[in-house]
């Protein structure tokens, strides 16, 4: 007999309290016990308990339903570590693949499209002196080079690897666990120091696997290590009033790495925060999922129309590339968009003017 | 009836509507329906009417009886998609919802008009208004405000036979006819369906203030529960932990709880601001001369409402102990809860259990918690001698079984102890007049 997929151990710390319910975003949405994170467990355990098979079509639509957000793992009073079931799940039972997410981990192999999209304006240098080591994302050097410019025109004494390959998690959250890790390592051995990064998905990911204290999220290291002072920062404005800036959290930085004040503590200095009720539930992107499954992205992302009509900000600050893609497409079918644009943004933004 | 996308019956989609959140019951649904309406609550009761199939209504799952578990399979009915709040209305001071709206979304419903829902389940943001409805439910407020009961105006209700009835109204007087809806509210599901509910609401109170005292043990702190009460105020909550409780919500919540100490009770007051600090100050003063190790006193709401919330974890916290937690929920008169929390301790004590206790104490309700390892057979057979051992001193107490979760199939061998024969008989007549079939909720209540 094979040994059971689960960890006993990580299966037996629910105890099917129900307490998580409630954060869930595919629950809110259906309502159906099945989709909560309590079913999806309840599932795994029938899985360990050999009641049903590891690709049992119902639990297969489940992993893949599931948005990996995590909001499920804070609000566990009990600590069940929600995030790892998922990926060991995934690793043996489903893997979210096709054509657009090949594209996209095989993509960013290549450093020559940095330079290419512009992302580097100067040539990219690598001063192995420098202790902080710049992660560029992979939506990032894709589709938001613009972004990387403004991280550099903050932090010119950053270091930037331009063939620093990809930290491998959405490898990791699409079924490829070990691949996840892998990439990971050689990743950290490539960036030597403390690694940046402005994406909250990658942060959460190489946090894991290399430890905490090797990555710094943007708005932690200005906050917690002071890598910038906020008072070198002018107020943003519009049409002579403070800008109002919504957030949207990214779901791994905020549920897998605590780091959410720290956002909101620079936003109070760019502007007037305007809290979305929904800006820490996950907005629909969860590393790939926004291209596998766009319904429910859609329907996940739905709550914050409304909000956004209502409150009007000027802007929605995103703080990783994934979110920024899905928070601008949603809002580009809506009619009153804000400009949706990634916190370091902001930042360059208020430093110059 | 309800639609295909709301019918599941492929078996991997029915496993989580085979248990709730009680440990070691599981049965098997046959299939599962989500009604989005009354009229869809009806056909599918129905169709289990003429085909005498068991239907067995279910909220969140959050109850800790056994109650929704479909031991003779059948069809579970799950109320969550039926989530909307029909009216809050301020001048009448009520709210109209669908039985699946959370307590915590009543609340926030409320709270937007300036009123208030006062009963607060630690399982609040999860538990459904049916649920509470159906088990009665009490919270961390029973003492100054009652429980679900209390707020209970009028019901729809879809009865056995498929009918639709409303019972009780949006009065605040109506002597027409029994009261159902009082004999709706706790019936476990056993009676009848409930499709809506009219609930009462009060105005929201302007300020709360909350206070811990530590003492050396729990029964000191029943003790100073029972000296608050007999002092002569009425305090809104009234909450005690023992060490392994403070622990494990330490761990989680990390408020900087004292570790060291042998127990902790949470005492508060709402109302005006002078009232509700006036009243914290008298309890502290009481715990004080009670012997507490420690006060404090939390003046901010944003931390008094930590320390409510690291208070409604403690059950699931305790998960970090033990996989099973078998918790129990005895009540006595409040003069004789010293007494229960003694016996509670020298019962698990003799037969070797470890065990997490803490409750309602202002309600005299004890929730003590068996904590289990998987595999450990001789614990399970212990845990089993002290559940009954201590039903038996609630008793002899002058007490109750339950004091808030209710029956299920958990405490069903135990309530002719609690009842005698002839209520119970009644019981089951009552039950046979509702649902001569016995479809609704069977082998629970009234069986
Ligand atoms: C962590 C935790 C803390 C808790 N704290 C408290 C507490 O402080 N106080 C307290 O009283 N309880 C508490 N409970 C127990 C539980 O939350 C309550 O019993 C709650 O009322 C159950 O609601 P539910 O929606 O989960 O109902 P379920 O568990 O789904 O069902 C409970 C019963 O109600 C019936 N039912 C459900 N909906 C309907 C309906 N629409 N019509 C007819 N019957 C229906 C079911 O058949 C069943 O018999 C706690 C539970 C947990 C896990
Ligand atoms: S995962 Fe945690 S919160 Fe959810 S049911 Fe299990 S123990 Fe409760
Ligand atoms: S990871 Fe997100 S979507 Fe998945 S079960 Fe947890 S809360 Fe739900």
């Amino acid at each position: 007999m094979t040994t059971p997929p689960f960890p006993a151990e990580l299966l037996d710390a629910c105890i099917s309290c129900g307490y998580c319910l409630p954060a869930c975003p595919t629950y809110q949405l259906t309502k159906d016990e099945a989709s909560s994170p309590r079913g999806r467990i309840n599932l795994m355990k029938a899985i360990n308990l050999r009641r049903i098979e590891i690709d049992n079509p119902v639990a297969k639509e489940q992993a893949s339903f599931c948005l990996g957000c995590r909001a499920c793992e804070p609000v566990c009073p009990a600590g069940v570590q929600y995030g790892s079931l998922l990926e060991q799940w995934r690793s043996h039972a489903w893997q979210g693949g096709g054509p657009t997410v090949f594209a996209l981990t095989t993509a960013v192999r290549w450093p020559v499209l940095l330079r290419t999209a512009g992302a580097i304006t100067r040539p990219a240098k690598h001063r192995a002196e420098s202790e902080y080591q710049y992660l560029l994302g992979c939506f990032e050097r894709l589709l938001y080079a613009k972004l990387s410019k403004a991280m550099t025109d903050v932090f010119p004494q950053l270091d930037i690897n331009p063939n620093q390959g990809c930290c491998g998690a959405l490898h990791a959250h699409n079924g490829h666990p070990e691949t996840g890790a892998r990439l990971a390592h050689e990743l950290g051995d490539r960036l030597d120091g403390t690694i940046v990064t402005t994406a909250g998905g990658c942060a959460a990911h190489l946090a894991e696997i290399l430890g905490r204290d090797r990555v710094r999220e943007l708005s932690e290291w200005i906050i917690d290590d002071g890598a910038l002072g906020l008072d070198t920062l002018r107020p943003i404005e519009i049409d002579g009033r403070p800008a109002r800036i919504s957030i949207q959290d990214s779901c791994h930085l905020r549920n897998g790495l605590g780091v959410s004040a720290q956002i909101r503590t620079i936003v109070q200095r760019l502007g007037d925060l305007v809290e979305l009720p929904s800006a820490g539930v996950c907005c629909g992107a969860a590393g790939t999922y926004s291209i596998l499954r766009k319904q429910d992205a859609n329907a996940v992302f739905r709550s914050r129309l409304d909000e956004i009509a209502q409150l009007q900000p000027d802007y929605v600050a995103v703080v990783n590339p994934g979110c920024y893609r899905q928070v601008a497409t949603q809002l580009r079918r809506s009619r009153h968009a804000p400009r949706v644009v990634h916190l370091v943004e902001l930042i360059a933004a208020a430093l110059h003017t | 009836m309800v639609g295909e996308g709301n019918v599941r019956s492929h078996p991997a989609e029915l496993i989580s509507f085979g248990r709730d959140a009680t440990p070691l019951h599981e049965g098997s649904a046959d299939v599962v329906a989500l009604p989005g309406s009354t009229a869809e609550v009806a056909a599918v009761v129905q169709v289990a009417n003429r085909r005498g199939l068991a239907l067995i209504p279910r909220g969140a799952g959050t109850n800790l009886a056994a109650a929704t578990v479909p031991i003779g399979g059948g069809i579970v009915m799950s109320l969550t998609r039926m989530d909307q709040v029909l009216e809050v209305n301020r001048g009448e001071m009520l709210a109209v919802v669908q039985p699946g709206v959370t307590t915590a979304e009543l609340g926030r419903a409320a709270d937007r008009v300036g009123l208030f829902y006062p009963p607060d389940p630690g399982s609040r943001e999860t538990c459904t208004i049916g649920g509470n409805i159906a088990t009665n439910a009490g919270g961390l407020r029973g003492l100054k405000y009652g429980v679900t009961r209390d707020y209970v105006l009028g019901l729809e209700l879809v009865l056995a036979s498929g009918e639709t009835i409303r019972t009780g109204g949006r009065l605040i007087k109506d002597v027409a006819g029994y009261d159902l809806t009082r004999l709706i509210v706790g019936s476990e599901g056993t009676l009848g369906v409930v499709t809506e509910a009219t609930l009462a609401l009060r105005p929201r109170p302007e300020a709360s203030t909350t206070g811990v005292a530590y003492f050396a043990e729990l029964a000191h702190a029943a003790a100073a529960v029972d000296a608050i009460l007999a002092f002569g105020v009425l305090p809104a909550t009234l909450e005690f932990l023992d060490d392994v409780c403070i622990g494990v919500v330490e761990d989680y919540a990390g408020l900087g709880l004292r570790r060291d100490a042998g127990a902790l009770l949470l005492f508060g007051d709402d109302g005006t601001e002078a009232s509700a600090r006036l009243c914290v100050e008298q309890m502290a003063e009481i715990c004080r001369a009670g012997g507490a190790l420690e006060i404090t006193t939390a003046s901010q709401i944003a931390e008094a409402e930590d320390l409510l919330a690291a208070r409604r974890c403690t059950l699931p916290a305790l998960a970090r102990v033990a996989p099973i937690t078998i918790l129990e929920d005895v009540a006595v008169p409040r003069p004789r809860l010293v007494e229960m929390v003694e016996a509670v301790a020298e019962i698990t004590e003799k037969l070797g259990l470890a065990c997490g206790t803490f409750g309602h104490a202002g309600d005299g309700n004890l929730h003590p918690t068996l904590l289990l390892e998987r595999d450990d057979k001789r614990a399970r057979q212990a845990a089993e001698q002290a559940v009954a051992r201590i039903f038996a001193k609630a008793i002899e107490l002058g007490g109750t079984i339950s004091g808030e979760h209710g029956i299920g199939l958990t405490k069903k061998p135990y309530l002719v102890d609690q009842l005698g024969a002839d209520h119970l008989a009644l019981l089951q007549r009552v039950k046979t007049a509702f649902d001569p079939a016995g479809i609704l909720n069977p082998a629970k209540l009234g069986s």
